[in-house]
């Protein structure tokens, strides 16, 4: 577990290394093609999750959690057999909200629920593996106990919370391009990981020096 | 949408489905019926109410075997706040509804006679042909007129102050240099103009009204006629068509929607293309030069949209504003140019009427009440027009219905009888004296009518012809309002019948101007005592009936809390969490008018989403390994997960999005077969699915019970069948026996299955009362849940079938996941989730916030005689289905919270019992319900000048006041169940222990 014990300025500078993956899936889609999120929301989206991809799941290789066990490589793997579980799991929750189905929204739904799972799922799916001690200890009520608890479920809560949120313009009558799905929920989405990326550090902090104030 | 007519053009678009067509041909009998349907549903309900509260003390009295103390507060807290709520309701709706009399019919040759104390004998021969009426009138009134075809150019929202100024400065030079011609007209005294003061709501089809009919009609009006546009007062068109006017009509189709069989020729436009500011205009322009050279009609009426457009695009500063004036300007240089210059000497005159529906703020909105949006246009041009040249300053003040009756007295028809408006006496400048009073006093006969109307005992028999009778004569039969109109009249009436005895010129021009003015006093001050009537809201009763529901409501939280902590010790979780947050958003959602529109999106995100928590937490617990089986409980999550997105696919709903595809459109362009189909395929699943839900063979009553059942599927399946075939060969009315046989089966069964099962299972159940009453309260429930459903799949259209198959599929599969896994939830949360999933029904079986969507064909399925309240209990039935279902449902949910620890073998905790069954399954739906009623009271009291106030938050509150109802009698049926079933199995107990 030696490498997963890293304060609370080194999480931030992962968790601004995963910032900068979307920063430069942005830009790039709007360089090379000059597309936005609302101009062309499915374009942007694949660039973005093409971006991200390598940056998180290589990153959390490197977090993973049973170090002596699994290999990085072999981590790697489970982030990419994490990613279409994640993006399926993301999808079915987005339809079932009230996500279109018709053939025209499919690969902007397809990217996002992508983008959505790098966001959440895939992280925690390259920590964890398929370990269901490690799950049940991250999702029960009880608070995160570790640095990468923190850095996992902050933004990923942040990320669901913002989609949520980010819905909720839609059914106004303003007009607006943005409106429609899924650019408003992927803005939020990604306010909202962004927001959780900057939290969790500073929770990581209280939480050390709680950690530390208790020890002595 | 800024607001482009929405009042106008968005019932169109919501009306689009199949309903609208089943609406429309059932206004009449609608309008008729849903008056007293609605007021005798929204307001009486304090009786039902009062016998709740007396039978739940009466009942907690009965069971002595408890400590009452806490139980009988929670009962008399409870009943306090409904009771208090309701008078909220009720006063609220007086306050914000005012019901103004008026008068029926149509005017016509009684009109010319003054009004007498005594009934006014209506008798009309109808038998007149329009000409000879014409001339009756003519000869009746002594008024020949002067002019006998009116072209009518309506300018959709032109402010008066872009022609005539404000106050007493001239237009803004801009605006005069974009109108050169109109100005030369007013300025050499060939026009006279008027701002028109246009009443609120300031949208275009009101005020057409207003215009026509001079009345000002209320919110009820709108809504009883069911979003029917057709227009059926007394008003100008119709009365010029009865004299046999043959009417043209050119511009936008708000005017064809009002008036639908008036028009000889027409071509309406659209209002619907906002950004269009030009083709809209030239579609009407395209014909004017073929109908100004035409001879066949008298009345032409020509509506330019394209201003307003331009408002709303740029505001009225907009660069594209004065060429659109300019435009108009050409216009009506080219009427007066080609039609009235040329009359200059002939007997037969053409008058133009330039009138605007409304104004414009700075931005180009409207719909309020500014001086911007009311301050209208009225501009008259013709041969015979001419300004008063006495000297005086002309007054050109007026308001919006005074331009009815000035068109009736010029055009020699009787004035529309609810008509509030007061003659433009301007206008008659080329009358003689007499013709000018005669004018004035028929206008005063007229509003004296409807004066009586809303003062029954107001009389002014004014019969003598000399000043003594002037106090003594007048039969001063009225309170102080009437006497002063009374007095006013009295005055006028006196100096006329002067005018008349004098010979002497001066005296005479001295008369004229005294009986002149004060009938203008007269008419003037009730014109706005009858306006006031009709738009004032008493903002004293308001509040007091807001402040009312709040306090309800805090009483009704209060409650709860209470309930709460003496129920829950344990942290909150993450789904009483949400379920706080998703009321609370729920009732700030209302501030926006999109939200109220689109309801459907709200609560379908709110349940599934409250659900996506349900499935986490059961995916936590399996995790922390207390719940062996994860699928048992994942499949009803998921089934209620995946039901709810069909069902939010099958009627897109709503109405800015209403014209979108969704399956239920879909299914009615396939073959009605195969509506037919799907509907069989639901009444077979419905069965196949009641008959797993009860075990028949338990005993002898359940088996009747589901033979019963099978006996009213088969009738409801050869309804379905038959009426397949007559869709397709005709419509046969003559079937009512089927429906009214399975109303009779359903009602033996759910009252027998009420009253009965309870003894029986209390007999079978000695030895554990706790099965005992878990096992009958879960098959009375189930019992409701199955007929209620099997009524719906009857009386809905067939294409809600599957809905209404889907909602019993999520209903049964949130119980048998609240069974399956008691202790993971909480009891208020479960009654919180299905309360939520019948309100996201609600609107699965194409309900919206617009009165258009109610099925009032499905309201008259199987009753023989016209009967309106029983047609008024199936609309009910039909549109809450879904809500009561989930109350029915919840009889069912109470068997999985009674507590085995509350009632051991040998002592019952009957307080305890009570309070986890029947309290929190009543409080949880009338906290939630509270909460929005009284949020969206204190929004509409914000919004009663809002654009959408009428179209938008007015028929939500309707709606909303009936989903209290339904909420109430849920909660009395659970009361009334569970505290039966309980007092049973107490008698039975204690005869056992005897």
């Amino acid at each position: 577990m030696g490498k997963a014990q890293i304060g609370a300025t080194s999480a931030l500078a992962l968790h601004s290394l995963c910032a900068a993956g979307l920063a430069t899936g942005y830009w790039l889609s709007h360089s090379l093609y000059s597309s936005s999120l609302i101009t062309d929301p499915a374009r942007t989206l694949r660039f973005l999750t093409v971006c991200e991809a390598p940056i998180v799941i290589f990153l959390f290789s490197w977090l993973r959690r049973d170090h002596d066990r699994c290999s990085f490589i072999k981590a790697v793997g489970r982030g990419l057999i994490g990613l279409p579980i994640g993006a399926l799991i993301n999808a079915f929750g987005a339809i079932v909200l009230g996500a279109p189905v018709g053939l025209k929204y499919w690969p902007a739904t397809i990217y996002w629920s992508m983008l959505m799972s790098l966001l959440t799922f895939v992280p925690a799916a390259c920590v964890f593996g398929a370990s269901k001690l490690d799950w049940q200890h991250v999702l029960s009520y009880s608070k995160p106990s570790n640095v990468v608890d923190y850095m996992l479920l902050v933004p990923a809560n942040g990320a669901i919370l913002g989609a949520w949120l980010g819905a909720w313009p839609m059914p106004l009558d303003w007009e607006r391009p943005w409106q429609e799905w899924p650019i408003c929920v992927s803005y939020g989405a990604i306010a909202g990981h962004l927001i959780g990326m900057l939290l969790s550090p500073v929770l990581i902090f209280l939480h050390q020096r709680h950690i530390h104030t208790k020890t002595e | 949408m800024t607001g482009s007519d929405r009042l106008g053009s968005r019932p169109d678009t919501s009306t689009t489905r199949l309903i609208s067509v089943r609406v429309r041909s059932q206004t009449k009998i609608l309008s008729s019926i849903s008056k007293p349907i609605l007021l005798s549903c929204l307001l009486p309900f304090r009786a039902p109410c009062l016998s709740f509260a007396r039978s739940l003390l009466l009942q907690l009295q009965s069971l002595h075997s408890m400590p009452s103390s806490k139980c009988s507060t929670l009962a008399l807290g409870i009943s306090m706040a409904a009771l208090l709520q309701i008078a909220g309701i009720s006063l609220f709706l007086f306050g914000f509804f005012p019901v103004k009399p008026t008068l029926p019919g149509f005017s016509g040759s009684e009109s010319y006679q003054m009004p007498s104390c005594d009934s006014d004998s209506d008798a009309e021969r109808a038998d007149l042909s329009s000409e000879q009426r014409k001339f009756l009138y003519e000869e009746l009134s002594g008024i020949t007129p002067v002019y006998d075809r009116l072209i009518l150019m309506v300018i959709d929202g032109l402010p008066a102050e872009f022609i005539l100024g404000k106050g007493r400065k001239p237009p803004a030079k801009t605006m005069a240099e974009a109108m050169p011609y109109t100005q030369y007209l007013l300025a050499n005294e060939l026009a006279v103009g008027f701002h028109a003061k246009a009443a609120p709501p300031t949208v275009t089809m009101p005020r057409l009204k207003a215009m026509m009919s001079g009345a000002i009609g209320g919110f009820l009006d709108v809504a009883f006629n069911f979003n029917t546009q057709a227009f059926l007062d007394d008003n100008l068109l119709d009365q010029l068509y009865r004299i046999g006017w043959r009417m043209v009509m050119l511009g936008d189709n708000t005017w064809i929607k009002l008036f639908p069989n008036l028009f000889s020729r027409q071509d309406g436009v659209g209002s619907f293309f906002v950004k269009d500011t030009v083709e809209v205009d030239f579609n009407v322009s395209r014909h004017l030069d073929v109908e100004l050279a035409a001879e066949d009609w008298n009345l032409l009426i020509l509506h330019y949209l394209g201003l307003d457009h331009v408002g709303h695009i740029g505001g009225r500063q907009s660069i594209l504003m004065a060429p659109k004036l300019k435009e108009m300007d050409d216009i009506i240089k080219e009427i007066h140019m080609q039609s009235i210059i040329p009359q200059k000497n002939s007997s037969s005159q053409t008058l133009l009427v330039v009138v605007s529906d409304h104004g414009m703020t700075e931005a180009g909105n409207h719909g309020g009440s500014s001086y911007e949006e009311t301050d209208s246009l009225a501009l008259f041009v013709g041969n015979g027009i001419r300004t008063a040249s006495n000297g005086k300053s002309v007054n050109n003040e007026a308001f919006q219905v005074d331009i009815a009756p000035t068109l009736a007295l010029l055009f020699g028809v009787p004035i529309p009888k609810n008509n509030i408006g007061v003659t433009l006496t301007n206008v008659f400048q080329s009358l003689t004296e007499e013709q000018r009073l005669k004018a004035l006093e028929l206008n005063s006969w007229q509003l004296l009518r409807l004066l009586r109307a809303n003062l029954p005992r107001l009389c002014c028999d004014y019969s003598g012809s000399s000043t003594s009778n002037l106090n003594s004569g007048t039969n001063l039969r009225a309170d102080s309002t009437g006497i002063n109109f009374c007095i006013q009249y009295a005055k006028a009436v006196a100096a006329h019948d002067y005018w008349r005895l004098q010979n002497n010129s001066t005296l005479r021009s001295d008369y004229f101007h005294i009986a002149s003015e004060s009938y203008e006093l007269f008419l003037r001050n009730a014109s706005e005592w009858l306006s006031h009537r009709a738009t004032d809201k008493p903002i004293h009763i308001l509040l007091v009936a807001v402040v009312f529901m709040f306090f309800s409501c805090l009483l009704f939280v209060c409650l709860t809390c209470w309930l709460f902590c003496n129920t829950y010790n344990n942290l909150w979780s993450s789904e009483d969490i949400f379920i706080f947050i998703a009321i609370i958003l729920h009732a700030i959602s209302f501030g926006s008018s999109s939200f109220v529109e689109e309801e459907q999106y709200t609560w379908h995100f709110l349940t599934t989403t409250l659900y996506l928590i349900f499935l986490f937490t059961q995916i936590r617990t399996f995790l922390k390994g207390l719940n062996r089986n994860l699928s048992e409980v994942m499949s009803p999550i998921i089934l209620v997960l995946i039901s709810g997105r069909i069902l939010r696919g099958w009627h897109q709903g709503g109405i800015n999005w209403a014209h979108l595809p969704d399956i239920s459109k879909l299914l009615l362009q396939l073959s009605p077969s195969t509506i037919t189909f799907l509907h069989i395929t639901s009444i077979l699943s419905l069965t196949v699915l009641y008959s797993n839900s009860i075990s028949i063979l338990k005993s002898q009553f359940n088996l009747v019970l589901w033979l019963s059942y099978l006996i009213g599927a088969c009738l409801v399946l050869l309804q379905s069948i038959k009426n397949n075939i007559a869709n397709t060969i005709l419509v046969d009315h003559g079937t009512t026996w089927i429906p009214q046989a399975v109303y009779v089966i359903g009602g033996i069964s759910v009252i027998s299955s009420l009253f009965l099962l309870p003894w029986i299972s209390s007999v079978r159940r000695k030895k554990d009362i706790f099965l005992g009453i878990r096992e009958c309260v879960y098959d009375i429930g189930s019992a409701y849940v199955a007929f209620w459903c099997l009524l719906q799949l009857l009386l809905q259209q067939p294409v809600n079938a599957i809905p209404v198959l889907l909602i019993y599929m999520q209903h049964r599969a949130s119980v048998s996941l609240f069974a399956d896994s008691v202790s993971v939830h909480k009891d208020w949360v479960k009654v919180a989730a299905l309360y939520f999933l019948g309100l996201a029904g609600h609107f699965g079986l194409g309900n919206t916030n617009s009165l258009a969507t109610i099925d009032v064909a499905g309201a008259f399925i199987g009753i023989s005689s016209y009967s309106t309240v029983l047609s008024g209990v199936l609309m009910f039935c039909i549109t809450y289905a879904s809500p009561i279902l989930s109350h029915l449902s919840m009889v069912m949910c109470i068997s999985t919270m009674v507590d085995r620890r509350v009632i051991s073998c040998k002592e019952i905790d009957w307080r305890t019992l009570l309070e986890s069954t029947v309290a929190i399954p009543s409080l949880v739906p009338l906290v939630v319900n509270s909460v929005a009623l009284t949020s969206f009271t204190v929004v509409l009291l914000l919004m009663r000048n809002h654009l959408f106030v009428w179209s938008v938050f007015s028929p939500k509150y309707l709606y909303l006041c009936a989903s209290t109802v339904s909420v109430y009698l849920g909660v009395l049926l659970i009361a009334g169940t569970v505290f039966y079933t309980c007092y049973v199995f107490t008698l039975d107990k204690r005869k056992h222990q005897t």
